[in-house]
């Protein structure tokens, strides 16, 4: 078997406020369905703005794509319902930026 | 290549049930879960546990990957050089077909081993290609870790990708793709960058799916990162801090800045350089955090200098101790 290697220069977009995704395309990166976004909306895994527009209008950056990622995980994995996927979240992003602040202070 | 025993990494017998492989990986992924791990190679562990679970946690590459061990185990194709070295034999995987069941959710591969790839990379995508309709490759993860400066300025990276296909002749072969990959300006840790159409390719003359990396911020000898916050340790002298001083401070951007340091200023003081920590809405700033670093008093000359500090500004900082 051998390998070969091509090369291509391409140009990245960076998701936040200027490039969102849109449900649609948050549903399709965490290989799941529009309905399954409209959970995460309801239960507080992922925030939009403004809420009382139709899903079609919904917007997403970063940080709610990495919320829904870890929300699929923590489904798949260990068969929890969203709502506990919510708490684990927040307390997992609470561990973080406690451990962020501590390394920042140098300690 | 390295024949891996998903069996062990579990650490469960071969007749397993479904129910004891998921009892397993649940125990496992708690223990190695980077989070809460104290053991310092969490990390690894905790990808080889999610390989082990993403095989014989689904049937149909539970069945391949057991037939490949027999015939691996009848002493066919594994470790023939000696070396522990391994290529699945060709044609080792006809009559399984892989699907992705609902729930299993994206192909989250990025981080799986070369064995992996090799053994179920092809599998997966000929499991896909046996859709009948018309569909739109599925996205892609990956992670890519570049520096604060690379992340204020936007840089150029290049990532490789490897896929196995089919040659001209029908035989499976590794490709490696590279893409150089030209990050924008002012990303911030946990940011994603999509690159369109660089996931699965799509069946039935649908789109490919898209690929997401998630941006990481290296380790950095100066600056140290919390969320978009940067913390930096800004060492002074005894005078400069008693006394106040204009001190010069490099930024992450590039260029100087001078920073004044109050007078009568403490250790652990922070001093705030609004903005100037790492982009975002809103834009991190960058603290100093004040280090007083004494002068060793290793001439007779310092020796002095500290006695005629003691005299000319008594100081007992443990009074309130008591004693």
């Amino acid at each position: 078997m051998t390998a070969y290697t091509t090369t291509t220069v391409i140009a990245a977009t960076a998701i936040g406020a200027e490039h969102p995704l849109a449900a649609r395309e948050l549903a399709q990166a965490c290989g799941a369905d529009l309905d399954w976004v409209v959970q995460l909306v309801e239960v507080g895994i992922v925030a939009t703005a403004p809420l009382a527009a139709a899903p079609a209008d919904w917007r997403f950056d970063s940080t709610d794509l990495l919320s829904a990622l870890e929300a699929r995980r923590l489904e798949r994995d260990f068969g929890v319902g969203l709502e506990a996927a919510a708490l684990i979240l927040d307390l997992q992003h609470e561990v973080r930026r406690l451990k962020a602040a501590l390394q920042a202070q140098g300690r | 290549m390295e024949f891996k025993d998903y069996y062990k990494a579990l650490g469960v017998e071969r007749t397993a049930s479904d129910d004891e492989v998921r009892k397993a990986y649940r125990k496992l992924a708690r223990k190695y879960h980077p989070d809460v791990s104290k053991e310092a190679d969490a990390q690894i562990k905790m990808r080889d546990i999610n390989e082990a679970k993403d095989v014989l946690g689904d049937k149909e590459k539970r069945a391949a990957y057991d037939a490949l061990a027999d015939r691996v185990a009848r002493g066919g194709h594994a470790g023939a050089a000696g070396d522990g070295s391994f290529q699945p034999p060709p044609g080792w995987d006809e009559g399984f077909e892989f699907h992705r069941g609902p729930g299993q959710g994206p192909a989250d591969h990025a981080d799986f081993s070369e064995f992996f790839s090799s053994v179920f990379g092809r599998g997966e995508q000929r499991g896909a290609a046996s859709r009948a309709y018309r569909a739109r490759g599925e996205d892609h993860h990956a992670a890519i870790e570049i520096s604060i400066e690379d992340a204020l300025k936007g840089v150029e990276r290049e990532i490789t990708l490897r896929a196995l296909e089919n040659d001209a002749q029908g035989q499976p072969t590794f490709v490696n793709r590279t893409l150089s990959v030209k990050i924008p300006a002012g990303v911030h840790p946990g940011q994603f960058i999509r690159l369109s159409g660089h996931g699965m390719p799509g069946q039935g003359g649908g789109a490919a799916g898209d690929l997401y990396l998630e941006v990481r911020m290296a380790p950095h000898k100066l600056y140290r990162v919390e969320g978009n916050d940067l913390y930096m340790t800004l060492p002074v002298t005894p005078t400069e801090a008693a006394l106040g001083a204009q001190v010069q401070v490099p930024t992450p951007a590039g260029g100087v800045v001078e920073v004044t340091v109050p007078p009568n200023a403490r250790s652990g003081l922070k001093l705030r350089l609004k903005e100037r920590g790492l982009p975002g809405k809103p834009p991190g700033h960058l603290y100093l955090l004040l280090d007083i670093v004494l002068p060793p008093a290793d001439t007779e000359a310092a020796r002095k200098a500290y006695e005629q500090l003691a005299q000319a500004a008594p100081f007992h900082p443990r009074r309130h101790l008591g004693v």
